[in-house]
């Protein structure tokens, strides 16, 4: 058999792979980057919603899995650039910096996952003006590295607000849908904040929290348990304080029907999820349907929304839309066993 | 970041000016309140905030507004639990200080909204830690707002009702509230003798229990003033305190006087029960 191709590094693709060894299938697992394990590993994400494990614990086990199986081949820093569809599976051109190289697969598995939303394209925010605006997935670095101070100046904040909804449920940059991991990473990242440093007060800014199923507990434990402050209303606009030493957030709390203007010490925006780059590109390359959100689109998305409906290709993971990291695995799980048994036939 | 460079920049809402010496300003965004005025809502505000109560009552909230549903007073007035609870778990001294002035007593604290709330919050309660503050600080709103019920507070703390709540049944008292017959005759009775009839644990009927014991009357105020609620009313309207003082005062010697006669009464009696110290 030839091998099946899986195309990402992240969480669903270390999980197709994983699997697709476990079954016999020898495993080409193709990453851009020099490294594995996708966002989380890029961005250095600390604890993982709901339950505050290490994220390393987390990408770590699928980590040893994939890196222990000599059943898979891994090529990191190599891109896709060429794929056709022949009578067993696909004829693909991998390229690295300096060469290139004409492989035969069996079958493959679009992995290739999302980027966090451009919180530039927010402008109002002040992020990339502003050094304390920063992203959710910074903030996500400094807990990790147990650092958390104010970029301007170093110092630990005092008060820090969260935005939630920035680059999604927003026509204005073109994202209407829901990342649906905004508020619970963003309230997990505030209990995180309150469970070290006790003395910081947590506001989050919010239209709608969306804490969806089992997670709802992290969110009526973060009022109750951490006493963080839930504030209904978009901050429009940070402007700078107290002689620019502070943010400035105005906004309307729409509880209390009253205009809101309030200090910061830092203001952390929860980006959206965006179909990647990488995911674009297997799209054109592969022919693969996208929606209008530019996800790669599942033939049936709800009878079996890992396969793509063209022969041997299937997806898996953040290419097909926003998801958590178990949802990822799961159909990583999923794209595996189809690709196998197309494969087999 | 050479996105950034050609970004458009913001006109700043706040001049240089305004920037360098920003205006007082709560989290909220409100202006704060100045003076002393503001120096005791700042002081309410923490007092509130580290009040163990403050903790145990207030949860969390995800703005359902069940409370102001079944919220009797939120029908008659301006006034909403749900208002207050967000006023207490994210407000602030100014807007803290402004729902004290008038808004707390709205409340009938019917806990009503306790019952209703599906977080588990316990927002009459924290209203009536609110109401507490107000009292202890002797705010001039709560004053006003409470001088119309200095009578009502002179009999409840000097007389006291006894009435054990079971006793409050609405077919003894069917010429009261909303369905009330207009007559005072019930069941070809009057009502009066109904209530007479009021069975209850206590075996008390609206004879008996109308017919305040004195000695309860001293014991309560003897309650009042060992837990501080003496202190607290003396802070809001020491003139009605220093009456309540006088009143119980004069029914305590008016009791020993008649505990002395009684003593002497038994003692003359010369009988088992001479013993008998009171």
């Amino acid at each position: 058999m030839n091998p099946i191709l899986v195309l990402g590094g992240g969480p669903a693709g270390l999980s197709a792979a994983s699997e697709l060894a476990a079954l016999g299938a020898p495993t080409l697992l193709v990453e851009r980057e020099s490294y594995l394990g996708g966002n989380p590993v890029r961005w250095h994400y600390s604890l993982l919603a709901p339950d505050l494990r290490p994220a390393e614990e987390v990408i770590g086990a699928l980590l040893e899995r994939v890196e222990g199986d000599a059943r898979i081949e891994r090529r990191l820093s190599t891109t896709l650039t060429k794929a056709e569809l022949g009578s067993h599976g696909y004829r693909v051109t991998l390229a690295t910096a300096d060469a290139s190289e004409t492989r035969d697969v069996a079958a493959v598995v679009l992995a290739t996952g999302f980027d966090h939303f451009d919180s530039r394209r927010k402008f109002e925010y002040g992020y990339g003006r502003f050094p304390d605006v920063v992203d959710f997935k910074e903030l996500e670095g400094m807990l990790h590295d147990n650092k958390l101070v104010r970029p301007s100046d170093g110092q630990r904040p005092h008060r820090i607000a969260w935005v939630l909804c920035v680059g999604s449920r927003d026509l204005q940059v073109g994202n209407p849908w829901c990342c649906r991991l905004g508020c619970v990473v963003s309230i997990k990242q505030a209990v995180e904040v309150r469970q070290k440093h006790p003395e910081v007060d947590a506001y989050i800014y919010y239209m709608d929290i969306r804490t969806y199923g089992l997670w709802e507990d992290l969110y009526w434990k973060s009022m109750q348990e951490y006493g963080i402050k839930f504030i209904r209303g978009r901050i429009g606009a940070v402007t700078l304080a107290e002689g620019g030493s502070r943010l400035l957030a105005t906004g309307e709390d729409t509880i209390l029907s009253r205009p809101t203007e309030v200090p910061f010490d830092m203001i952390v925006l929860a980006s959206g999820m965006e179909a990647s780059a990488g995911t674009k590109q297997v799209a054109e390359l592969f022919g693969v349907p996208v929606g209008p959100e530019g996800f790669l689109t599942p033939r049936l998305t709800d009878l079996n929304p890992v396969d793509s409906g063209l022969p041997g290709v299937f997806l898996a993971g953040a290419a097909t839309g926003p998801k958590a990291i178990p949802d990822a695995v799961t159909e990583g799980m999923g794209a595996a066993l189809r690709a196998y048994q197309y494969a087999r036939d | 970041m050479s996105i950034v460079a050609h970004l458009p920049r913001r006109v700043l809402s706040l001049t240089e000016e305004e920037a360098a010496n920003p205006p007082a300003m709560e989290l909220t965004g409100r202006r704060k309140a100045t003076g002393p005025e503001h120096e005791l809502a700042e002081t309410i505000f923490a007092e509130f905030r580290q009040d163990p109560r403050h903790h145990e009552f207030v949860l969390g909230c995800l703005n359902c507004g069940e409370c102001t549903t079944g919220c009797p007073a939120a029908r008659f007035y301006d006034f909403s639990p749900r208002e207050m609870l967000q006023i207490a778990a994210t407000g602030d001294a100014t807007t803290l200080w402004d729902a004290m002035q008038e808004k707390i007593w709205a409340c009938c604290q019917c806990y009503t909204c306790n019952m209703r709330c599906r977080f588990g919050n316990d927002i009459a309660g924290i209203i009536s830690v609110m109401r507490e503050l107000s009292v202890v600080h002797g705010l001039e709103s709560t004053r006003k707002t409470l001088a119309p019920f200095g009578r009502s507070l002179t009999l409840l703390m000097t007389v006291g009702t006894q009435v054990s709540s079971d006793m409050i049944q609405p077919d003894f008292f069917r010429d009261w509230g909303p369905f009330a017959t207009g007559s005072d005759k019930v069941w070809d009775v009057s009502s009066d003798v109904m209530r007479k009839a009021i069975p209850s644990d206590v075996l008390q009927t609206t004879r008996s229990s109308w017919e305040v014991s004195v000695q309860t009357s001293l014991e309560l105020f003897r309650i009042y003033e060992e837990t501080g609620v003496l202190d607290m009313l003396r802070g809001l309207d020491p003139d009605l305190t220093e009456m309540l003082i006088d009143i119980i005062e004069e029914r305590r010697e008016e009791f020993q006087d008649a505990r002395g006669r009684f003593a002497k009464e038994i003692a003359a009696m010369r009988g088992p029960v001479a013993s008998f110290t009171g």
